[in-house]
């Protein structure tokens, strides 16, 4: 006996019409939050953040992933990528702000400094003072530890654990579900971002992201034009799931101004618009005329940063109307927390069983704790293997 | 306290590196033995390696040529 938390995930797997949820412990134990961190968001390829949040050469975020100090950064020669945010002399973090790389990171501890392609470049006073090299550090295998990344959809995807299939194999479904959307995204810049923090579990967001069954209730809004019956599911078993619309409508202006189209789309795209929750973390909307995608960032197995990044087809889109934009889907999301909120007080509950999902509406959402299910149980087994 | 050890001071405080670059530079020039020439002129070289300073390869050739940074 390892003597370490489990669960048992068993009921997950069952045919919806049987299955149950999660247990509470996915939701509220610290222990079984690091073991899936490391089974789902770790192992597959994660959202960490978008290409529009470093805009220039030079440009270095720092952000936390469930705990790892990583360093978004685009180097001088355009390209982004992502290193561990640690220096490899005594591990201390590189990079403590959102800033301009003007030219080398320079370590604040010992002042080791990295070019923005990670290469170490100067090791001062190594060799003693005024000495700056050592036959025993070997600068060349010394540069920042790179975190496999790639870019689709304007998000930094990340493989902490650099195991994961190529990105394009791994998400071949979803990137040819939208193929038709594979055109320049444009940022709407400052008016086109926000974030919401929530009091709940990151996989909650994704639950209540991927399924249609609560929108008569918790966006009342929609109603008037986009009923229940007018969605249809997203199922894509062991890769993403979500929910579609057959009845979009732009939002126009008292001018009756819209935002431009994406090119070289379908008809049926001017009233259909879809909402994919990409397993793990990202939730991605598309619609003929904008998109978005809101990065959900694990901040504690209670605690999720969402982060929501909204496109165009134009890079000159009418500003007002962004701004109009922005703020309905805030309004719509923030009816979302009390949701979110909500179901994560609810697994204080002693005994829960992780509850029922309907077997018509809550497709999505059981694919999703499927999905999670084998992967932590995958990880388990390699584990034990590994004992 | 010397006037350089009081403008490097007050640069350090300022987050200054432009100007830490060249002080670090006249301390250099200054020094007494080529190893305290060879300390400070590294301070010069990783501040101007920071801010992509125009001296920064002309440092480093110095560095090199006095056997102190990698050829």
């Amino acid at each position: 006996m390892s003597g370490k938390p489990t669960t048992d995930l068993s009921c997950v797997h069952r045919p919806i019409e049987q299955a149950n949820g999660l247990p509470n412990a996915h939701y509220t134990d610290p222990s079984i939050f690091a073991e899936e961190s490391r089974a789902v968001l770790f192992n597959e390829w994660a959202g960490l953040g978008v290409t529009a949040e470093v805009p220039e050469p030079g440009d270095a975020l720092p952000v936390e992933f469930a705990g790892i100090p990583l360093l978004m950064l685009r180097g001088r020669d355009g390209t982004i990528r992502v290193f561990q945010n640690i220096c490899r002399h005594r591990g201390m973090i590189l990079v403590d702000a959102p800033r301009k790389i003007e030219g080398a990171i320079r370590c604040p501890y010992h002042s080791w400094c990295y070019a923005t392609d990670g290469r170490l470049v100067s090791t001062p006073h190594v060799g003693g003072p005024g000495f700056n090299t050592h036959d025993g550090i070997d600068r060349g295998t010394l540069g920042l530890v790179e975190v496999r990344s790639h870019i689709w959809r304007d998000v930094v995807w990340i493989n902490i654990s650099g195991q994961a299939a190529a990105f394009e194999d791994a998400m071949a479904p979803v990137i040819a579900r939208w193929a038709e959307f594979d055109a320049p995204l444009y940022h709407g810049g400052d008016d086109s971002r926000f974030e919401l923090k929530v009091r709940c579990n990151w996989k909650l967001a994704v639950e209540n992201y991927c399924e249609s069954y609560h929108l008569p209730w918790v966006h009342p809004g929609l109603n008037s034009y986009s009923r229940l019956e007018d969605h249809y599911h997203i199922e894509a078993p062991q890769h993403h799931s979500g929910q579609g619309t057959r009845v979009y409508r732009q939002l126009q202006d008292e001018a009756g101004r819209v935002f431009p189209d994406f090119p070289g789309l379908d008809p049926k795209w001017d009233t259909a618009a879809e909402y994919v929750s990409v397993f793990p973390n990202v939730l991605l909307g598309v619609h003929r005329d904008h998109a978005f995608a809101i990065l959900l960032m694990p901040q504690a197995t209670n605690e999720t940063l969402e982060k929501v990044h909204i496109y165009y087809a134009s890079p000159d889109s009418d500003a007002s109307l962004r701004v109009r934009n922005t703020a309905q889907w805030k309004d719509v999301f923030v009816e979302d927390v009390f949701v979110v909120e909500g179901m994560q007080r609810g697994r204080a509950a002693p005994g829960f069983d992780g509850g029922r999902f309907s077997p018509a509406m809550d497709g999505p959402t059981h694919l999703f704790h499927d999905w999670v299910a084998a992967r932590v149980e995958n990880f388990r087994t390699r584990a034990k293997a590994a004992e | 306290m010397s006037d350089l050890e009081s403008r490097l001071l007050d640069a350090h405080m300022q987050s200054d590196k432009r100007s830490l670059v060249s002080l670090y530079v006249e301390a250099s020039q200054q020094a007494s033995t080529p190893d305290a020439a060879g300390f400070f002129l590294t301070q010069a070289y990783v501040y101007a390696l920071e801010t992509a300073h125009e001296n920064c390869s002309v440092l480093n050739d110095r560095l090199v040529a006095m056997g102190r940074n990698p050829d």
